[in-house]
């Protein structure tokens, strides 16, 4: 079996320990960076992706799939930037202000690190200002929002205000998720694209970083 | 006929001259708006709690019969929990603490939301031997047996009370963060994990035995997990079930040995996966059956496990928050939904900040009209 194989596999079953050491004797081997992780971390992560969509598997078996895939990435990383690979694009995530809620968040943030993008992670409880200014100071082309309460998701509506004053409505679209957003909802505050689970959002986070 | 009769009768298919008024409790934050629009005095939102004099108060304004959730249970958490300490204050004012289930959680300054979580001391064997496993015996003092004798004598008899039987899961889940409970049981120690589950849930099954040797009596059991989100479990359920299902049947078993044969549990999110493996093992009851945030159905499980499903809820409770004509559509679809038997309407959850006031009014005077 390739060892792209093997560590995409490994991935796919959570086994962080065993895919760091693929990684690192694929690195012994010669093997460019960028092949181990288009071949075999993202690919493991492809899978789980899709499988979680498909209610194939479930929250457990994606966030150890991540842990698996961050801990090759980061033998990876320093080689990556020496080759000048780029990501496929730069999101800007956070759960919104008022809300420490971050299980969903982190599941998109992985699923879109497993489709190559950059993702730069603001945390919990983040104010409109601080999602506009990232994405300005950070060239996002993606604002990420997520809220798990009824209460606090009126703040993905600022955040799209917050963008339009800010005049990058243009070139940064806004996503939003969370358990009581809605496609409705998306439409009512002008919000770009809604997803319901985790790697939906990471596809659809692709496809806005490559238009 | 007393409300606990009609509840009870409901549940059990029998007569009853209505349907009753019941409700699950409100956010905090409600109950302060409502005090700054002058609905209600400032007292209550300062006293209540469910099952406080507070609450009764608050159900005679608004015209509740009572609420639901009203629960007696025994000291079947850790014992003793861990010492609650501020481990950091970070510039922003966020505190880091550990909690009493030795999760490390951060804490921010005006946010209303449940606490995140940051880490949290169940990661091992050792720390499983040495921390927990000692706080999950069962030790009589857990059960106070005068407690329960003075319970029987003085509960409320017009109302339904509970015999809360905890959790099997979600507890621990507590303990170890969602994270945590994925890293011990998909890649670390997953022998450990069923470790900790059996010895958690030996101890909540001794402290429910105990509780009905004392001879108190109780309408109804029920549990608490919340353990699944939007799109389902937040564990496998074949997983789930290999680990869980054995207690719940040996805790309901007890249960039913005892006359308690309505037994709920409260569990967030979308259920559909784990609601065999708990209807399979005893659990008969769904409650709340949320709606309106997760779109959870009452209808596709009273078809599928046919009249021995009941169910507490249904409501959709952000109706609360819209028109009469939003109410009206909730209370067309209870009145529908009672007709099938076994079910008596409750908003969906906890009432939440935005409700109105009259609406929720004008919502328990009505229900009360559907006959059953």
């Amino acid at each position: 079996m390739s060892i792209l194989i093997e560590i995409s596999e490994n991935l796919q079953k959570g086994k962080a320990k065993i895919v760091k050491e693929l990684v690192q004797k694929a690195v012994d081997d010669g093997i460019p960076a960028e092949t181990i992780l288009n071949e075999g971390l993202l690919a493991g992560m492809n899978v789980i992706g899709e499988k979680f969509k498909n209610n194939e598997v479930y929250v457990p078996e994606v966030l150890v799939a991540a842990r698996a895939m961050n801990m090759g990435a980061q033998i990876l990383k320093p080689l990556l930037a020496a080759e000048g690979v780029q990501s496929t694009g730069k999101v800007c995530i956070g759960t919104v202000q008022g809300d420490l809620h971050d299980i969903g968040k982190n599941l998109v943030k992985m699923m879109m690190e497993g489709k190559g993008l950059e993702v730069i992670d603001l945390g919990t409880d983040v104010s409109p200002e601080t999602y506009v200014q990232t994405a300005i100071e950070q060239n996002c082309q993606v604002i990420c929002c997520s809220a798990l309460l009824t209460t606090t998701m009126g703040v993905m509506a600022d955040v799209v205000k917050a963008a339009e004053a800010a005049g990058i409505r243009d070139r940064v679209k806004i996503m939003i998720g969370g358990a009581p957003v809605t496609q409705d909802y998306c439409d009512k505050i002008g919000a770009d694209v809604y997803t319901s689970d985790a790697a939906s959002a990471a596809d659809a986070a692709v496809r806005l970083c490559s238009n | 006929m007393t409300n606990r009769e009609r509840a009870m009768n409901i549940l059990h298919y029998k007569e009853a001259d209505r349907m009753p008024a019941v409700h699950f409790g409100y956010w905090n934050e409600l109950l302060w708006e409502w005090v700054e629009q002058g609905k209600i005095p400032r007292e209550i939102a300062e006293g209540w709690y469910d099952g406080s004099e507070a609450e009764r108060e608050l159900d005679k304004l608004i015209g509740w019969d009572f609420n639901w959730y009203r629960t007696v249970g025994s000291d079947n958490g850790l014992r003793p929990g861990f010492e609650y300490k501020v481990l950091e204050v970070l510039s922003d004012g966020t505190r880091r603490v550990q909690n009493g289930d030795g999760l490390i959680e951060r804490i921010k300054p005006g946010a209303t939301s449940i606490p995140s979580e940051d880490d949290y001391l169940l990661k091992d064997r050792e720390a499983f031997e040495t921390l927990y496993k000692p706080r999950m015996q069962f030790v009589p003092e857990r059960v106070n047996p005068e407690y329960y004798r003075y319970f029987n004598e003085t509960r409320p008899t017009d109302i339904p009370v509970g015999l809360h039987l905890g959790s099997v899961l979600g507890n621990i889940r507590n303990m170890t963060s969602v994270v945590g409970m994925s890293y011990l049981l998909y890649d670390e120690d997953e022998e450990l994990f069923a470790d900790i589950v059996d010895t958690y849930a030996e101890m909540q099954y001794k402290c429910a035995e105990a509780i009905l040797e004392t001879g108190a009596k109780f309408d109804f059991a029920h549990y608490w997990e919340d353990i699944c989100f939007k799109n389902g479990p937040l564990i496998a359920p074949d997983i789930f079930e290999e680990l869980c299902a054995k207690h719940y049947k040996k805790r309901n078993d007890l249960c039913r040995r005892y006359g308690i044969d309505v037994i709920s549990l409260d569990c967030d999110g979308v259920t559909d996966k784990l609601l065999p493996i708990w209807f399979e093992n005893g659990v008969n009851t769904m409650f709340p059956i949320e709606v309106g945030v997760w779109g959870d159905q009452f209808e596709p499980a009273r078809n599928r496990y046919g009249k021995g499903m009941l169910g507490v809820g249904g409501m959709d409770k952000t109706a609360l928050r819209e028109d009469k004509a939003a109410v009206d559509r909730e209370i067309e679809r209870m009145r529908r939904l009672s007709a099938l038997g076994g079910f008596i309407p409750c908003p969906d959850h906890r009432l939440m900040p935005g409700t109105k006031f009259e609406l929720v009014q004008y919502y328990a005077e009505s229900i009360k009209k559907i006959k059953y």
